[in-house]
Formats: structure tokens, sequence, C-alpha cells
């Protein structure tokens, strides 16, 4: 094992994993906001990255380009998913948390048999973009553009969403409601709107992340599902309801998946990602930077 | 109420349309099991599957003019001209469901027979309970070597196994090294189910028996989000060819991330599966020209034989593609269980499992470039010759072994 290879070990794990932020930062919000773990976010992740693809197949448009409209579709499908289904999933007077699980989950597998019909399961990629398929060399050490890119904007987005929350009016609702739903709706706040918007907010953040990996990651029905898996552990591990969280979260995972490799067959790299998740739940059950 | 005449009349009529088409049902349909994933990860194969299952079906069915069991007749005449009819069914990749899907085959739908399936862990499970149920299975195009060597009564199979396959392209490196070209290390690159390690163990054992040095043997785990590590060992390894057993995502992955890392093998032998497969090379096409993997179908075939362009046709009609390695497969396999069904004259399971054992189908009467079509003691075809097909100019051509080959290969790829 030489210096290159743990370096580059390193910086391919970084980048991968403030991606994996990205992804998981969605998640986290709507979490934090009103408690509910959306079991839809893999496929919120591939309708984004399908987004980009056709947008890039018909209009011709750049994922680069194509990344705002993609993030603003996924803002308003988040914000109508919230007031078409999940709306009514939290009316529910019993066994609450299966009836949200449920309406979630089932909503995932829904959209993947509508993927599947529609788009059929033919596996798609964007083969001529202006990121992909390029890299860079810097002393030995190779970084991939599209991921370089994709880096970039995940950590231009969670400043941008931190001043958000903590500089604007919604973001301080936002805030206001996570901590105490019940006194917000008092002092005149619609409940409704800012969860609809919270939903929005985060199913953006994920078109966000669709729109970069459209660029060097396959695209068919399934493809959330990992990555999915990956985000639940992100937000898990940074703390439910965190965004720095998220962002710390999926940093570490990232590193730890690429410096498990290292060291173990990589077919059990993903055992170093839980293992670690498993030691922060000995000692910090509600994650790293969990505030609830 | 009274009887009437007119009462007894209409009585009669309809006890006799309801007897006739009781026994219309009961003569003319053979019912066969198609077990795919039709969803899920690897569904765009199923679906595909499903197009090449209806074309040999079609061609059973109806009258066409091909060298090809049963395409001259309509429907099976060992059975009265009874037609088949395909049930598919959806495993999802999934061993469990696999087992589930094929119970609910052979208990509702009274199917008579099985093929599939794909992913060789699911035909693991699918043929334990065809083999309970003594009801033929054929694998159509799984190719882990394992599957024929558990005993069962009711398991065949047509196709090469993984063995055959790697043979193949140890005997191709052998050819490659008398003519002065320096192979002396190997890079394996497999996925973690039956197929890939099934697939590893044959290459490892070849390796060692025949004097190539493995100097990287990275497992990884199928479907994963990342394939940066496993990339990086094998840049570090650096062998004269790499070996990869991987399906169609683990593929296009592999590939991308070998362009984002700047790793450039000097040749890739790839065990088929992702690397015979369109949605790879629309998506990384462009980084695998002098890629070679292996097959047990080529296009090229249809120059010495017509008929495979013919069928070739009628399924790029369904379907929208060519033939590949594995819609060929998938025909044939249709055809060989149907051919056995019409010489058993009979859909219990047993007959048609003789009738299998005692199959004969010379090699022209097939699309598949085989020998012949005759079971072994363990249902395995030993016939089926493999090729190794090379990726240059958008298409593939045949290049080993020597009398099937169209062309020379080109060593090292571009």
């Amino acid at each position: 094992m030489t210096a290159e290879t743990i370096i580059q070990s390193l910086a391919s794990g970084l980048l991968m994993g403030l991606l994996y932020g990205l992804i998981a930062v969605g998640l986290s919000l709507i979490f934090g906001l009103m408690n509910i773990v959306n079991f839809a976010h893999g496929e919120f992740l591939m309708l984004a990255m399908y987004a980009t693809f056709f947008l890039f197949t018909f209009v011709m448009l750049d994922p680069l380009l194509s990344m705002p409209f993609v993030a603003a579709g996924m803002f308003v499908f988040g914000a109508a998913i919230y007031l078409l289904v999940v709306r009514f999933a939290m009316r529910a007077k019993t066994n609450v948390g299966m009836v949200q699980i449920f309406a979630t989950f089932g909503l995932a597998i829904v959209l993947r048999g509508l993927a599947q019909y529609f788009f059929t399961p033919d596996y798609r990629s964007i083969t001529h973009s202006w990121l992909g398929g390029k890299t860079m060399s810097i002393g030995g050490i190779f970084l991939p553009v599209p991921q370089l890119v994709g880096a970039g904007l995940s950590i231009f987005a969670f400043v941008a969403l931190y001043f958000f929350i903590k500089r604007t009016d919604f973001g301080r609702a936002l805030e206001a409601t996570r901590e105490d739903a019940g006194a917000v709706a008092l002092v005149g706040i619609d409940q409704n709107r800012v969860f609809a918007l919270g939903w929005g907010l985060g199913s953006a953040l994920v078109g966000l992340a669709g729109a970069i990996m459209a660029t060097f990651f396959y695209i068919y029905p399934d493809v959330g599902a990992s990555f999915a898996l990956i985000a639940y552990v992100v937000v898990a591990l940074g703390g439910f309801g965190s965004v720095f969280g998220a962002f710390a979260g999926g940093i570490l995972v990232g590193l730890v998946e690429a410096t498990t490799a290292l060291v173990m067959p990589p077919s059990l790299k993903a055992v170093g990602i839980y293992a670690v998740y498993l030691l922060v739940v000995f000692i910090r059950p509600r994650g790293l930077f969990g505030s609830i | 109420m009274t009887i009437t005449r007119r009462n007894v009349l209409l009585g009669g009529v309809a006890s006799a349309a309801l007897l006739t088409t009781a026994a219309r049902a009961q003569a003319k349909e053979v019912v066969i099991g198609v077990i795919y994933p039709l969803s899920g990860a690897s569904a765009q194969i199923g679906v595909d599957a499903q197009r090449a299952f209806e074309t040999a079906a079609d061609l059973i069915n109806n009258k066409y003019d091909f060298d090809l069991p049963l395409a001259r007749d309509e429907g099976l005449p060992g059975l009265g001209g009874a037609k088949i009819r395909l049930v598919f069914a959806d495993h999802q990749a999934d061993p469990q469901k696999g087992r589930a899907e094929a119970e609910r085959l052979i208990t509702q739908e009274k199917v008579c027979a099985i093929v599939g399936t794909y992913q060789s862990a699911v035909a693991v499970t699918v043929s334990q309970i065809c083999e309970r149920y003594q009801i033929p299975f054929l694998s159509a195009d799984n190719s882990s070597p394992s599957l024929h060597r558990r005993g069962l009564k009711y398991y065949f199979r047509a196709a090469p196994h993984d063995e055959m396959f790697s043979q193949a392209m140890f005997d191709f490196f052998d050819a490659l090294k008398k003519k002065g070209q320096k192979i002396e290390t190997l890079s394996l690159f497999h996925e973690d189910t039956i197929f890939g390690t099934d697939s590893a163990n044959a290459q490892l054992k070849l390796a060692k028996e025949r004097g190539y040095k493995v100097v990287a043997d990275i497992k990884y785990r199928a479907n994963s989000p990342s394939l940066t590590a496993e990339v990086q060992q094998l840049k570090a390894a650096d062998a004269d060819v790499l070996m990869p057993s991987s399906y169609t995502t683990d593929g296009i992955l592999l590939v991308k991330t070998m362009a984002e890392l700047g790793y450039k093998p000097k040749a890739i032998v790839a065990q088929d599966a992702g690397f015979s497969e369109k949605a790879l090379y629309d998506a990384v096409g462009d980084k695998l020209e002098g890629v070679i993997s292996r097959g047990s179908f080529s296009l090229d075939l249809a120059a010495k034989r017509p008929m495979v362009g013919k069928i070739n046709e009628m399924y790029s009609k369904r379907s929208g593609k060519d033939f590949n390695d594995y819609s060929s497969r998938q025909f044939m396999g249709l055809i060989v269980m149907a051919d056995a069904i019409n010489r058993a004259k009979s859909t219990e399971g047993d007959k048609i499992r003789q009738a299998l054992v005692a199959t004969n189908m010379p090699g022209d009467h097939t699309i598949m470039p085989w020998k012949d079509v005759k079971f072994s003691a363990e249902g395995q075809n030993e016939d089926a010759d493999p090729v190794l097909l090379q990726y240059v100019g958008k298409k593939f051509v045949t290049i080993f072994p020597p009398q099937a080959a169209v062309a020379d290969a080109i060593w090292p790829m571009k």
C-alpha cells in the first residue's frame, strides 16, 4: 500500500461522501421537521435522475443547465406529495408511525412501478455531457470532474441551507415548527404550508444530487435503492434532523467506505460503515450531531 | 315446472357447448412456466427474455419454413397440434421469490415444465422445487457450473456453463501466447453472488493449471453505489488481462470508474453477463473498443445459416434489439423443451424428463454455434461449444475458436 493509494482512497471517499451528504440532507430535513422518515427518498432521487436524462435526450439540455429546472420540478413534486399523500397519512389516529411508514413505503413501490412501466427497465446513461467522462489528475491522484463538481455543489448547498434556516423568515418558521408545531400554530403560522415547503425543499435538494449523479451513474427504476440505504445510515449517523449532521455523516460514511476497502476485501466495505454506525449507537444513540 | 321440448333442446345445446369448450381447452394447450426477473434491478433482462420466449412460442405454434424443430408444424404434432401457452412469473432476482413463484406455477397454473431464470442463484431454488414436484426445469441461460452437479434428475441445461466458457478463454490465451503475445498476469473482478463466485473459482483453477499468475482477485458487492476502491486495486495490479464477471449495472460503473481513475487495461476478457448487453455498450461503448466477451451466440452465424438472421428479425421486431447471448439462449431453451414435450407425447413430468434425456438435436437445427444438443447424466449439454466475441467498430465479431472465427483478435485492445 503506497501513500498514493491511501491519498487516492481518501480523496475518492471524500468526494463520494459529500455527495452522500447531499443525497441524505433532504431526508434529514423532512424528518427533523415532522418526524417522518420518507421511505421513497431513493425514488425521489431516481425521478430526478430520469428528469435530467429526459431533459438531456429530448431538449438537449446539459445536466449542468437543467439542474435548476430539475430542482424546481422536484420542489413542486415534493410539496405535492406532502399535500396529496403524507398530509392524509398524518391524520391517522392509531398506529400513526405504521401508517406513515407504509404511506411512504407504498409510494416508493408505486413510483418504482410507474417508472418501470413508463420509462421501461432499460439502463440509461447520459453519454456526452459537459462533465461526464472528464477526469483531473493532480500528482497521480485522479479526481473525476463530475464528482468534483458534485462535491462543490454539496458544500454550496449546505452553506446556502445554513443561511436559509438561520437568516430567513421561512427558515425560522421551519426551525420553530420543528421545535414545537403546536405553539407555532398558535402564533399564526400555517403548519401545512411549512410542512409542504419543507417537503419541497428536501426534494429539491435530492433533485440537485440526482441531476449531478445522472452525469456519471447509470439510471434505471431501482437506482435509488442502494443510495437510499446509505442516506438512512448517513442520517442516523449524523443525527436525525440535523442538517449539519447529514453533512458530517455523509463525509464520514464516504471516508469509512473508502478506507475499509483498503484493509478488507472490497465486498465487505459496507461492513465498515455499519460498524461505525453501531459504535455511534452505543456511545451516542441520537447520532453524532443529533439534537432530538 | 313442466319440461317442454324446447327446454330439453335448450339444455342439450347448452351442455353440448360446455362439453366442447372443456374438451378443446384440455387437448389444445400445453402450459409452460417461464420465470424471470420482470421487475427490480435486472427487469430489463426479463422483459427482453419475454420477447425471446414469445418469438419461440410463435415459431412453435405457427408454420414457418425453418430447419428448426417444430417450426414447420402448427403446435406440437405429438400432442395433436396442441399449442404452447407461456405463463410468465417474476422472481425479482430473489431466490426466495423464485421458490414461491415456481411453486405457484406448478400448483396453481399447472405448468408441465419450467424454463428460467437468468440469475443462477434463483435457478438453485427454482430447480429444487421442480425436483420435488417432478417437473422438468431447463436452465436457458444460467451458467454456474455447480447447478448441474447437485444430483437433480429434473435439471437440464442446453447451453455451456462457466467452466466451459472459462476454458475457452484460457485456450484462447494459450493460442495467443504461441503467437508471441505476452500474457502472464490476470486480474479477476467478480460480483458476490453464485454467478461471480463460480466464475472466479473456475478461472482461478484454470489459471493455476495453466501457469498464469492471478495478481488481483477482487470480489465486490453487486449493485454497489461506488467501485472506486475496487478499481484502484485493479489499477495497482495492472495485469495483462482484466477478467470481469459482472451484471450490467456494475459493468457500466466499472468501465466509467476505470476511465475516471485513468486505468486502461491492456485487454479485457469478460464473462458475458453485462458485457453482452446493449445497455452497457450504449452507455460506455466508446471506452470498450476491442473488449472480448465469451458468448454462446453470434449473429455472424447468419452468414452460414440464413435462418439465424430471419429469426433474429422476428425477435427484433418484438423487442427492438438484436439477439444477444442471453435472448438467443432463452429462445433455444424453449425450443429444446417444446421438442421434448412433443416427443414425450405427454405433459407428465416423468415422460418429458425421459424425452429430454433422449434429446439429440443436431447443431445446424439450432440458432447456436453448438455441435448438437444431448444431455449428460447430470443434465448438461457437453457439446455446446462456446465462442469468444470481440467488440470492434460497434459490433461483435467471432474471434475464437478458429473454426467459428470470422476475424483475428485485436490484441491488446485499443
